[in-house]
């Protein structure tokens, strides 16, 4: 029963993350500041989520094989634009550099 | 190409990525003691990948009901950020769809979604079709790991587990549009890793890049 109690719960409280800023509808414009914020946010939010995966990879920090194949993607995404191309290349590198013993 | 086959077409290392760490969840959880409907359940429930590792730890520790719903909820809580910053570009859709849309919204979703809303996209396709197959792959995987059990697969072998921090480090790359763009990415990486480094959970992750990324930075 604890499990049942804790999932759905937990559940329903995440669906209310995800779904009551979605759901709002707010009239008239946003201040200046709010709006320089919100603009801001989306690249902040992805980056913070990009430098917490490369600083500890899998419950430990990164013995430095996630940094270089992190600037590896960064370089190639902004030279290529290609997402998938990026990607690709970030796996490679990570997976040669822990070859390496990184 | 359909904005729906492009998501597909650039977002199948995330697609495979989402199925080899479902099936170590599915494996974990069964060997917590939950049983392969309740493996399943919480996938479909919950739906986030590293609070679903983390809710398994609590419950296999015995910890209470309301310590393991608050810690889902403390670690899920930046999706309320997400869906804020997402909020504008689907202003056209309906409740019913954007209920929809919030179901499906996940770390990966959201960076997909936004990678191609900021190349001037405006059709929901192509996050739609995403974060359905996300979905889908995140419970097939699930229940491979819930059935057939240990002995899979280690993710880190070939380095398939690092396919999410690179995609979402190259939508930042393709992504940036100016200088403060880069600055406010950087800063936000910056802190965030420092931040994990330092033993803060997601939420920490969250709450940490917000002052330092936008303060002072004036977009041109």
């Amino acid at each position: 029963m604890t499990f049942w109690i804790a999932v759905v719960a937990g559940g329903v409280l995440t669906y209310l993350t995800r779904s009551i800023p979605l759901a709002m509808t707010l009239r008239g414009t946003a201040p200046a500041a709010a709006r320089r914020y919100l603009d801001a946010l989306p690249i902040a939010i992805i980056a913070a989520l990009a430098g917490a995966g490369t600083a500890v990879p899998d419950g430990g920090p990164t013995g430095g094989a996630e940094v270089g194949a992190v600037i590896v993607a960064v370089a190639i995404g902004a030279w290529r634009r290609n997402l998938l191309f990026a990607v690709i290349a970030g796996v490679v590198n990570v997976a040669a550099l822990r070859a390496l013993g990184l | 190409m359909t904005p729906a086959r492009a998501a597909l077409a650039e977002g199948w290392p995330l697609l495979l990525t989402s199925v080899v760490i479902g099936i170590p969840y599915g494996v974990i959880a069964r060997e917590a003691g939950l049983s392969v409907v309740e493996t399943s359940a919480m996938s479909v429930i919950v739906f986030a990948g590293a609070t679903q590792f983390a809710a398994v730890e609590l419950l296999r520790s015995g910890a209470g009901a309301p310590v393991v719903a608050l810690t889902i909820l403390l670690i899920n809580a930046r999706h309320l950020l997400m869906a804020a910053a997402l909020r504008p570009f689907v202003g056209g859709a309906s409740l019913v769809r954007r209920l929809g849309l919030a179901y499906i919204l996940t770390d990966e979703a959201f960076a997909m979604g936004i990678g191609h809303f900021r190349r001037g996209h405006r059709d929901l396709s192509y996050y739609t079709v995403f974060g359905i197959s996300l979905w889908c792959c995140w419970n097939a995987g699930t229940l491979a790991g819930a059935v057939f059990g240990a002995g899979v697969t280690d993710p880190s072998r070939f380095g398939i587990d690092f396919a999410i921090t690179a995609s979402f480090a190259a939508i930042v790359a393709i992504g940036v549009r100016h200088r403060a763009d880069a600055i406010v990415a950087l800063a936000a990486a910056l802190v965030a890793a420092a931040l994990r480094l330092g033993g803060a959970s997601a939420v920490a992750v969250v709450a940490g890049r917000r002052p330092r990324a936008a303060r002072g930075v004036r977009a041109p």
